[in-house]
């Protein structure tokens, strides 16, 4: 693709690319945290408006037809390279919301699923729905503080995870952790690929 | 972050002429967005638009666009749907991932990565 450089001073892009990664798992197990860990802006948080025909069959006893919603939407950012940056999606944690899964899923390199060790059936959902879309994942297992660390071995059974899945012990309030987390899964990302994964 | 009092939003959406979905054909999040060159009739635009026309000299990512006019996504996506009707800008088609991330861009990414 050629754009024309039509000031001084403008250089000639031929590719930019922006490479989606997601953020899953239950409300409260550190998606918010770990964007803002690693992103080199501050996490923008939006909260959009949808419509009610964007939220589709939904429980709004009550509520008027023509009723809208909001919902939470956090995204960071780690530049490559001028022209080459990672975008970090912290997916709503409602299961209703799942449209905008669809939305932020198409295209994604993969995604992390994020797992408290104390609720692991909060990341049921998320596994499923990137397992089903041939999605790569990874599951990082967020070590909170005074939380039990759990065998990798435990989870992947709890999960009823493959072999082939990595999974991270990790803390999403450091740099470093969060940074492996990602390498990880790009370099299962580039694997799968490499096997004819979709 | 449902039962919330939606004023801002609503007030937002005054932007959009009520608007929660672009015009056209859907993009992406991270679609990239590039301003047209030439000479434009900017006087009727409002400064949000004008704005992103300003912020996508530099191609630049939907997502990104939303975070510097300090906007909902939504909003801005409507935004972007009406400068792309009018020609000011250009918003690339929605590509499968196979076609956009070869082995090169995955060990740039990689390499990118670990430098952090």
């Amino acid at each position: 693709m050629d754009y024309a450089a039509y000031e001084p001073g403008a250089t000639a892009v031929t590719s930019a690319l922006a490479i989606k990664i997601l953020i899953a798992g239950g409300f409260g197990v550190g998606k918010t945290t770990m964007v803002g860990t690693i992103s080199e802006i501050r996490p923008l948080h939006t909260e959009e408006l949808l419509s009610e025909r964007g939220v589709g069959v939904d429980d709004v006893s009550g509520v008027e037809a023509k009723s809208t919603t909001t919902v939470a939407l956090d995204f960071g950012r780690i530049t490559i390279r001028e022209g080459l940056w990672l975008y970090l999606f912290g997916t709503p944690g409602q299961d209703r919301f799942w449209f905008m899964w669809d939305e932020l899923a198409l295209g994604a390199l993969g995604a992390v699923v994020l797992a408290d060790t104390r609720r692991l059936q909060d990341s049921f959902p998320a596994v499923d729905y990137f397992e089903q879309r041939g999605i790569p994942f990874v599951v990082g297992v967020n070590c909170f503080d005074g939380a039990r660390r759990h065998d990798p071995a435990k989870v992947r059974r709890a999960l009823g995870l493959t072999a082939l899945i990595p999974i991270v012990l990790c803390d999403v309030r450091d740099r470093a952790s969060v940074r492996d987390v990602l390498t990880t899964l790009v370099t299962y990302a580039v694997e799968g690929a490499g096997h004819g994964m979709p | 972050m449902t039962g919330q009092d939606p004023g801002p939003l609503i007030r937002l959406y005054g932007l959009t002429g009520g608007r929660a979905r672009p015009q056209g054909d859907s993009f992406d999040l991270v679609a990239i967005v590039t301003t047209v060159g030439g000479p434009h009739t900017l006087a009727d635009l409002i400064p949000e638009y004008r704005a992103v026309l300003s912020v996508c000299r530099r191609p630049t990512p939907v997502a990104d666009v939303a975070a510097h006019l300090r906007l909902p996504l939504n909003v801005t996506r409507v935004i972007l749907g009406d400068l792309r009707r009018e020609g000011f800008v250009t918003i690339e088609r929605p590509r499968p991932v196979a076609q956009t991330i070869d082995e090169h861009i995955y060990r740039e990414v990689l390499d990118g990565l670990r430098s952090l």
